[in-house]
């Protein structure tokens, strides 16, 4: 009190009743939300939320990738406030330490079909894919280090794992690590000329077999937290799968281990099927405590961030891709919990804007 | 359309352990769960909401502990079944639901792996179907039941078939898998997709999976008329979970 008096020489101001906006906000911040949603005067201010965004505006996204050196392929996505990096190492995973392995012998007579399906199954059996979400990392105050995973983490995690094996984002090829026999000692391969001089019995001996696979792990750092955090992993899940490079690697029989060449020329792309694109949305109910009622209005608010998520009980997360044969919109996934407001036309009607969505995202990927 | 696990009926039993305020034990398509339900009960320091109660639900697998996919499944139920239990009846208070599973089907085609992290789908019906069960045998007061249903479009011969309840390999071979659930009144509570469709074929599907959920017999006079081919449609979940309640409360009360 004395340094106000001392200051200024009028005398202290009156407490006032009004709290200022961020006060506000801060204190209540459903009835904030409410008021800003729906403004007294619609035709002067139009319908916006706290974060200025309209009800159905994304963030802008923005996609940095090939930004971790020591990393196979990385990835670093941000909206908004919500920033993730993901990284994609590969690591050489020999098939005499798997248990149980069993080589499909018969790959080459297989329909396309089935042999897809195979390919997820080896995938999924052999834990080929290996994604891992950090969010104890300050990135927002409601998560402490030191502390178990917490719920959201493994939520997110298992939806990551469920999409990347569901949606066949790898192309399991890419992984596999071959070796053909070679005839005698001479260490050259005979690929080239097998058809004209090997008999049927030493045919079978010169199939190739499959020594190795690459194992992707897949690693999501949160660097800062607004909400909404399964697009923006996923998003940089796909990012960094695209940029990944594997080194040449062969079977050295030898030394009977796998060898990489480090030369950056050899380096193979991943084969990446499908551009996938994830959007999320909450639904604001105009009442908070109480029982809600027929005629309750309410708002479907895309990209929600950390505020608005406290502030809704119901989420939707629909995948969708357009990348397919006449662009088509195929949905991948779609996660609808937690209230009856998204019902089944809102739900169709939502699927235009995931695909609005899309378009900005691969936009932002290339 | 009627697959061959759409011909078993389900099966449950409610107040079936005696120490806890609900309970349920419900099979169904070869899964088989029990549930209790204890509440309401003080909550813990952190979970306290001043505003409405807070309901916790644990999913324990079969074998083993519980790992990132129960919590996923456990998120799910919570979230929906916070929505039709009234739970700002019960401020500052715990409706804690617990699951176990008892068995789910063997797949013969693959040599099943005791953790996996993926998504199970066609287990979600059945622990939802025991947790609404339960949350009733307890009297826990609620704005809706609710029952689930999971849909698998399996390619056949060219063809895409839907089948309601699909099996292990049905999932395996699946083009996509759904798990819808819907309210008493016919709203859509959850909706969960994976695989690769379009919009009019996720419509189909929702037609499919509300028919299981509530196809409503138009009753008159008391009277619930069943048209033979609606009967064909596999199980009425919301008939099944009234008829259970009414031969539990018909048997806790022939003393009357």
């Amino acid at each position: 009190m004395a340094t106000l008096t001392s200051a200024g020489e009028q005398p202290p101001a009156q407490p006032s009743l009004t709290f200022t906006r961020p006060v506000f906000a801060k204190l209540s911040p459903h009835p904030y939300l409410l008021h800003t949603l729906s403004p007294s005067d619609p035709s002067t201010t139009p319908s916006s939320r706290t974060n200025g965004r309209k009800p159905n505006e994304a963030r802008k996204i923005q996609i940095n990738t090939s930004s971790l050196s020591q990393a196979h392929g990385s990835a670093l996505v941000r909206t908004g406030d919500t920033t993730v990096i993901c990284g994609v190492r590969g690591e050489i995973l020999p098939v005499a330490a798997i248990p149980q392995f069993r080589e499909n012998k018969n790959r080459k007579y297989d329909d396309a079909g089935t042999l897809e399906e195979k390919g997820r199954k080896e995938l999924k059996e052999y834990d080929l894919l290996v994604p891992n979400i950090e969010l104890a990392t300050g990135c927002a105050p409601q998560f402490l280090p030191g502390v178990p995973p917490t719920t959201l983490v493994q939520t997110v995690s298992t939806r990551v794992y469920s999409l990347l094996h569901s949606t066949g984002l790898v192309d399991v090829e890419g992984l596999r690590i071959w070796y053909t026999h070679t005839r005698g000692g001479d260490g050259d391969k005979m690929e080239g000329v097998e058809g004209e001089e090997a008999h049927e019995e030493e045919d079978e001996e010169l199939e190739p077999e499959i020594k190795a696979y690459w194992v992707l792990y897949i690693d999501l750092l949160f660097v800062s937290f607004d909400g909404n955090p399964f697009d923006a992993a996923w998003a940089a899940v796909v990012a960094a799968l695209k940029d990944t490079k594997l080194p040449a690697a062969r079977w050295d029989p030898d030394r009977e281990m796998v060898v990489c060449s480090g030369k950056e020329e050899q380096k193979k792309k991943l084969n990446v099927r499908g551009l996938p694109v994830a959007s999320s949305a909450a639904v604001f109910l105009e009442k908070e405590h109480a029982e809600e009622r027929e005629g309750d209005r309410h708002w479907i608010l895309l990209d929600p961030d950390r505020q608005e998520e406290g502030l809704c009980n119901e989420v939707i997360t629909m995948v969708v891709d357009c990348n397919g044969q006449d662009g088509e919109l195929r949905i991948r996934s779609i996660e609808k919990q937690g209230g009856t407001v998204l019902g089944r036309e809102l739900i169709r009607g939502f699927a235009g804007v995931a695909e609005e969505r899309w378009k900005e995202v691969v936009a932002a990927m290339q | 359309m009627a697959s061959p696990c759409a011909t078993s009926a389900p099966e449950a039993a409610l107040g079936v352990l005696p120490r806890s305020d609900g309970s349920a034990k419900y099979s169904h398509a070869g899964y088989t769960v029990t549930a209790s339900v204890n509440g309401p009960i003080e909550a813990q320091r952190k979970d306290e909401n001043p505003y409405e109660a807070f309901v916790d639900v644990i999913v324990r697998p079969a074998a083993g502990v519980g790992g990132t996919r129960e919590r996923h499944l456990e998120s799910i139920l919570q979230s929906s079944l916070s929505h039709i239990i009234l739970i700002k009846n019960f401020p500052r208070c715990l409706i804690q639901i617990v699951l176990q599973i008892e068995d789910t089907p063997e797949n013969d085609y693959v040599n099943t792996k005791l953790v996996q992290a993926s998504l199970n789908f066609a287990i979600m019906p059945a622990l939802f179907q025991t947790a609404v069960l339960a949350l009733l045998s307890a009297g826990v007061p609620m704005r809706a039941t609710a029952a689930a249903t999971a849909v698998a479009v399996v390619p056949q011969d060219g063809v895409k078939k839907t089948v309601v309840d699909p099996s292990p390999r049905d999932i395996e071979i699946a083009q996509s898998v759904h798990v819808l659930a819907f309210t008493s009144h016919g709203e859509l509570l959850l909706a969960e997709s994976e695989g690769d469709f379009t919009v009019k074929e996720w419509d189909g599907i929702y037609e499919t999976a509300k028919k299981t959920c509530c196809h409503s017999t138009p009753a008159k006079d008391g009277m619930e008329m069943v048209l033979d081919e609606e009967a064909s449609a596999g199980p009425d979940m919301r008939h099944f979970l009234r008829s259970t309640m009414e031969s539990k409360v018909a048997a806790d009360l022939y003393w009357k």
